[in-house]
């Protein structure tokens, strides 16, 4: 084994070396710089493998043959090896990608890069408080040359500010060294802790100016505006270092210096560490420069290590796993994204847009943000669960609170980035110049971000490897992204049809999966049937919707609430991509993930506060929890209902589910809301009788979901939008039925999940087909297509016939048990209401198929053909599938009530007699009778019409006048437009865009908040050193005052 | 005596900070610092400082010995004075380019980051 005192000597020794190289042997001079990098990342890499292998313990090397107090001393313990490994590869690869650069400027600049990196690895080592000023501060002199790398102005001016502040910051350390050694008699650490200086006055005072001098090298909000202008002015490259490298290191000597300080202490650091993460995501929501806010996101990632590093006594024995998750996580995506910024030089966020120019870089920068924000597959997902249960299991939930706000500012800057990156326009010459000794770099920390959460399973209770095979085999399909979508799409079915094989057995014991099962898997399979009639490569749609239906397949199939939430991520993820694929979702998909996000983190919250209880991660521990059951329920109710798109979290769902490709509309509405209803189910289950009150709420939150959605869709000219809404409206019927809580009900709920499973796939289908190739979205555009698209229009003719309720179809007998269990429960005036809008939902029904298919031929539709046979061959499979349903219905519905009968459920369950007759206390009714019946009567009348035909006179277009009407405008000649007027002159303010603007409120005081604070950075350097000073008496005041 | 150049050099300290905090002119900024750094040198040589103490030489006759003056703080200033005398150079040379980018010394001049 090499000693690590040579990872030092070599830098130094090298570093003195390449002085004496002159300016010729400059090539030469960067290979030997990055060779000793390499050596310093083997020394430190080794001793980690040791480490890990349990081969070695901890050594402790002394210099000058002394023992330490008299000497300085070093360490090399697991957790040293582990973070001077990370700064070493932050050099190797930080070399590597400012090769070019340092070649460029001169051998000089590579002696600094390699001073740079020795004093991290020094700062991290040693034990020793006056070692560890001298390191600082020549670290502090490198990064200080280093940030005029790019000798631009701006990057000079940040310069002088940074040197300004660090020698103010270092001032105040240096005292606090002094007399810490003046108390303890020693400059070592362990005999500094031992003498347990903190305890007198005086002592106190000498902790508090290392350990402030410490957080300020950390640039915690708000005395960080010198940080903030090197993140923005400097070369990427040097940010990626501070970022990454620089970060890492003060943040180990904060860690190993707090035992110093004593326990008191720790409270402190959480508090600092909260108010950076959420003072720097808040104004990140404001900025448009990508260096700068990569710059602030950093700062937040580092604020919340640092609250992870307060927190290490609540912790416990999660806290290594969490802290280094999170740091780790920090590293790899923050090093990654500030050299991707290098890589494409764009300043304003907005025209990050050109990634789109090179798939590999989009696809890195995609992983690096999903990692930042916390999502799976990545390290930070699986630190931030662990933090979270761990937080509320200790009586801390106010710091989750605290957390998840910053975290979802975090989400307010990372998802618009996004959407600026994947939609906003490119100029056709541009092209990013990709150099190769940049780009690996990238790749590495974008590979590594994936091992390393794939290494994270084994230390959170409830995950499983099984989480990662839907996933491996999505990466296979994105490998093969080049290929023609219709093999893809093949694949694609293939492996769906292979992965709900496996997962069955899992599942089918019970049937209440097995439902949700279905809907997800058939139903996925049928959608992706429909991408058949697309042309091209449709590039990256494959990868989304299959991650979509792993997330969901993940929440049938787990019994964990980890895996629950795993899968939930997933297919968030997974929606959003598929979302943001229409022409104009950008703000769509961009509200559909802020709901989404802030959504996760109440179940999340939720999901903690019955890990407190129960203490253990499966499912059950919902049931009856135990820490302030009534918040928690709710927290995990308006959780479940941000993707149910319940009245209030709704706003989101007409544009992402109108707007979206014709196969992802089907996708996203018949089959992904149900997710939220599952969730709701789970919940509703396992409530008992602390959920009454919330149950009477989301009752009469459900029916006036159910109202507002139908009204909202009566008034809408866009198709696709009013099948939008009219999903809003079946889900507020479904929230409804099922928090009455009786067998009936919940009868009725499945009824109506299957139902509008099969009713808006059909619905969205085929409008999204006729949609596709009318290139319109408006009703008053369309009309006439009955002869021209026959089958389109029997299509639709029975989606709404089950939508509305009509027998024979099955949406009768959603609409039976409904009407029995409301009487049965008593709700009565929510009932009313609920049947009000069910009449509502016959207006837009109608209004739907007689724009569409009745009234007169478009000119420029006369040539107009069929749908393409891969949409309509999906619709009529479940077309067939409604017929059977509707005329068995006791097949499928028996052993739902029989298995609700099981289940802690109100009230008597329907009783099937032999032919299907269905009879509750109140009445009875026969699906397959009434089948037949109406066949009958159906077949003879169409019968006697077509004997009648002959008779007939046909009418042509121009029969018509236009009854006494002035139209003004082409549209308005047309019967479908503002169809039902006087409706919405009666009680149209109903569905007045009040709670949208309730919202856009809302964000905008978010981000004015945000403006206003940001102006603590006026960017006078003096100002900066000023903030710090200020920042140190604040924190004397509330710490030792 | 150890008290009066501990308060000398505490004074020198805040003066210097004083100085770095008040003044625009970025030479007059950097005279603070350095007067902010000498005033820390000197507390420090004033910790180890012992009334009546000898120089921290171990001879034969072992005088010296329970009375000499700390030599640890004195080690260390003498460090220090070199981290400053870099830091000091580094901030001059700064200063330097800044003049002949914007040809200016007030620091209010170079705002141009800032939010």
């Amino acid at each position: 084994m090499v000693g690590p005192i040579y990872i030092i000597a070599l830098a130094l020794g090298l570093a003195f070396f390449l002085g004496f190289f002159g300016k010729n042997l400059k090539t030469v001079s960067g290979f030997l710089m990055l060779a000793g990098l390499a050596f310093m990342t083997f020394v430190s890499g080794q001793w980690l493998m040791a480490f890990v292998n349990g081969s070695v313990t901890t050594q402790e090397i002394f210099t000058a043959g002394f023992k330490p107090p008299f000497s300085i001393n070093l360490r090399m313990g697991m957790e040293e090896a582990a973070f001077t490994f990370l700064v070493n590869v932050a050099g190797l690869l930080g070399g590597t990608y400012l090769f070019k650069t340092l070649k460029k400027v001169g051998n000089a600049s590579m002696s600094v890069f390699l001073v740079l990196i020795m004093s991290l690895n020094v700062i991290i080592m040693t034990r020793d408080l006056f070692n560890l000023f001298v390191f600082v501060e020549i670290g502090s002199i490198a990064t200080a040359g280093l940030i005029i790398l790019d000798k631009t102005s701006k990057s000079l001016q940040a310069g002088f500010k940074y040197m300004i502040a660090i020698g103010v910051i270092s001032g105040l350390l240096l005292i606090g060294i002094v007399f810490a050694y003046y108390f303890a008699g020693s400059l070592n650490i362990d005999s500094i802790i031992t003498a347990n200086i903190g305890a007198a006055k005086a002592g106190a005072v000498a902790v508090f100016l290392i350990v402030s001098a410490l957080i300020l090298e950390l640039k915690p909000f708000p005395a960080n505006g010198w940080g903030l202008d090197v993140y923005e002015s400097a070369n990427p490259g040097i940010g990626a270092m501070v970022s990454a490298g620089i970060a890492t290191a003060s943040l180990f000597v904060l860690y190993k210096i707090l035992p110093m300080a004593g326990a008191d202490w720790y409270q402190y650091i959480v508090i600092v560490g909260l108010l950076t993460f959420v003072g720097s995501n808040l104004i990140g929501t404001q900025q448009k420069n990508a260096n700068r806010l990569l710059g602030y996101s950093s700062i937040g990632q580092i604020g919340l290590v640092m609250t992870v590093i307060g927190l290490e006594p609540v912790l416990g024995e999660s806290f290594k796993f969490i802290a280094f998750a999170l740091l780790l996580n920090h590293f790899l995506a923050k090093a990654g994204l500030f050299w991707i910024s290098g890589i494409i030089k764009k300043e304003s966020i907005a025209s990050w847009s050109v990634l789109r120019k090179n798939p590999v870089l989009l696809i890195m920068f995609i992983f690096a943000v999903f990692a930042l924000i916390g999502f799976p597959p990545f390290p930070s997902f699986f630190g931030k669960y662990e933090l979270i249960m761990s937080l509320v299991s200790s009586d801390n939930a106010w710091v989750v609170a605290v957390i998840l706000i910053g975290s979802f500012a975090e989400g307010i800057y990372i998802f618009r980035w996004l959407g600026d990156v994947l939609k906003n326009e490119n100029s056709e010459e541009e092209a990013i110049n990709i150099e190769w000794n940049k780009l690996i770099p990238v790749a590495l920390t974008t590979i590594a971000l994936v091992v390393t959460g794939f290494m994270s399973v084994s230390f959170v209770e409830g995950a499983q490897i099984a989480y990662f095979i839907p996933l491996a085999f999505i990466l296979v399909i994105g490998l093969i992204d080049f290929l023609p979508a219709y093999i893809k799409n093949t694949v694609s079915i293939a492996g769906m049809a292979y992965y709900t094989y496996i997962l069955y057995p899992l599942i089918e014991d019970d049937l209440m999966r097995t439902i949700f099962f279905a809907i997800f898997m058939i139903g996925g399979i049928l959608t992706l049937i429909v991408g058949y009639n697309k042309t091209g490569k449709r590039e990256g749609f494959y990868p989304a919707a299959l991650l979509m239906y792993a997330g969901l397949a993940t929440i049938i199939a787990s019994d964990s609430m980890f895996g629950f939430f795993f899968g939930w991520e997933l297919m968030t993820a997974g929606s959003y991509f598929l979302i943001i694929r229409g022409k104009r979702s950008k703000p769509h998909a961009y509200s559909y993930m802020l709901f989404s996000v802030a959504g996760a983190y109440l179940i999340l919250l939720g999901f903690g506060m019955a890990y407190a209880g129960a203490g253990t991660q499966a499912l059950e521990a919902l049931k009856d929890i135990s820490v302030l059951p009534t918040i928690a329920y709710t927290l995990l109710a308006v959780g479940f209902m941000t993707k149910t798109a319940s009245l209030g979290l709704h706003i989101w769902l007409p544009g992402a589910h109108g707007e979206a490709e014709s196969d992802v509309s089907p996708m996203v509405s018949a089959v992904l809301l149900k997710a939220g209803v599952f969730g709701l189910m789970l919940l509703f289950l396992n409530m008992g009788e602390n959920g009454n009150t919330l149950l009477f709420v989301l009752g009469w939150v459900g029916a006036f979901t159910a109202l507002t959605g139908n009204l909202a869709a009566t008034f809408q000219e866009d198709a696709k939008r009013m099948l939008a809404y009219s999903s809003i409206g079946q889900l507020g019927y479904i929230l409804f039925a099922i928090a009455m809580m009786t067998q009936l009900g919940w009868l009725a709920g499945f009824t109506y999940v299957i139902n509008h499973f099969a009713f808006k796939a059909i619905l969205f289908m085929v409008i999204g087909g006729i949609v596709a190739k009318l290139h319109t979205h408006n009703l008053y555009e369309m009309g006439g297509l009955i002869k021209k698209m026959p089958f389109s229009f029997t299509a639709v003719m029975i989606g709404i016939i089950t939508l509305s309720g009509v027998p024979p179809l099955s949406g009768f007998a959603g609409k039976w048990l409904f009407y029995n269990a409301v009487v049965l429960k008593g709700w009565y005036i929510q009932g009313v209401i609920v049947f009000f809008a069910g009449t509502i939902a016959f207006m837009y029904a109608f209004k739907l198929i007689h724009s569409i298919f009745l009234g007169q031929l478009k000119d420029n539709h006369r040539n107009m053909k069929e749908i393409s046979s891969s949409i309509l061959i999906p619709v009529y499979i479940l077309i067939a599938g409604i017929f059977y349903f509707s005329a068995f219905p006791q097949d499928i519905l028996e052993p739902i009530g029989n298995m609700l009968a099981g289940l802690n459920l109100a009230g008597d369950p329907v009783v099937w007699n032999e032919g299907g007759l269905a009879t509750t206390i109140l009445s009875h009714w026969n699906g397959t009778a009434v089948m037949i019946i109406i066949l009958t009567t159906f077949v003879l009348v169409l019968g006697y019409l077509w004997l009648l035909t002959g008779k007939t006179k046909k009418l042509e277009q121009f029969n018509i006048v236009y009854s006494g009407e002035a139209p003004f405008r082409p549209e308005t000649t047309h019967v479908s437009y503002n169809m039902f007027a006087g409706l919405n002159k009666a009680i149209g303010f109903l569905v007045a865009p009040g709670i949208s603007n309730f919202w856009k409120k809302v964000s905008t005081m978010v981000l004015d908040l945000a403006g206003v604070v940001k102006r603590l950075y006026s960017g006078n350097g003096q100002v900066y050193a000023a903030q710090i000073i200020i920042y140190i008496v604040v924190f004397y005041l509330i710490a030792l005052g | 005596m150890e008290y009066v150049i501990m308060t000398t050099g505490f004074a020198l300290t805040i003066s210097g900070l004083y100085g770095l905090l008040s003044q625009k002119n970025m030479i007059k900024m950097i005279l603070g610092f350095t007067i902010f750094t000498t005033g820390i040198n000197i507390v420090t040589v004033a910790i180890g400082y012992i009334k009546g103490g000898t120089a921290p030489i171990l001879d034969d006759a072992g005088k010296a010995v329970g009375k000499y003056v700390d030599p640890v703080p004195q080690a260390l200033v003498l460090t220090s004075i070199v981290i400053g005398l870099g830091v000091t150079a580094l901030m001059l040379a700064y200063v330097m380019k800044l003049y002949k980018d914007k040809k200016s010394l007030n620091i209010n001049d170079y705002k141009d980051l800032k939010w």
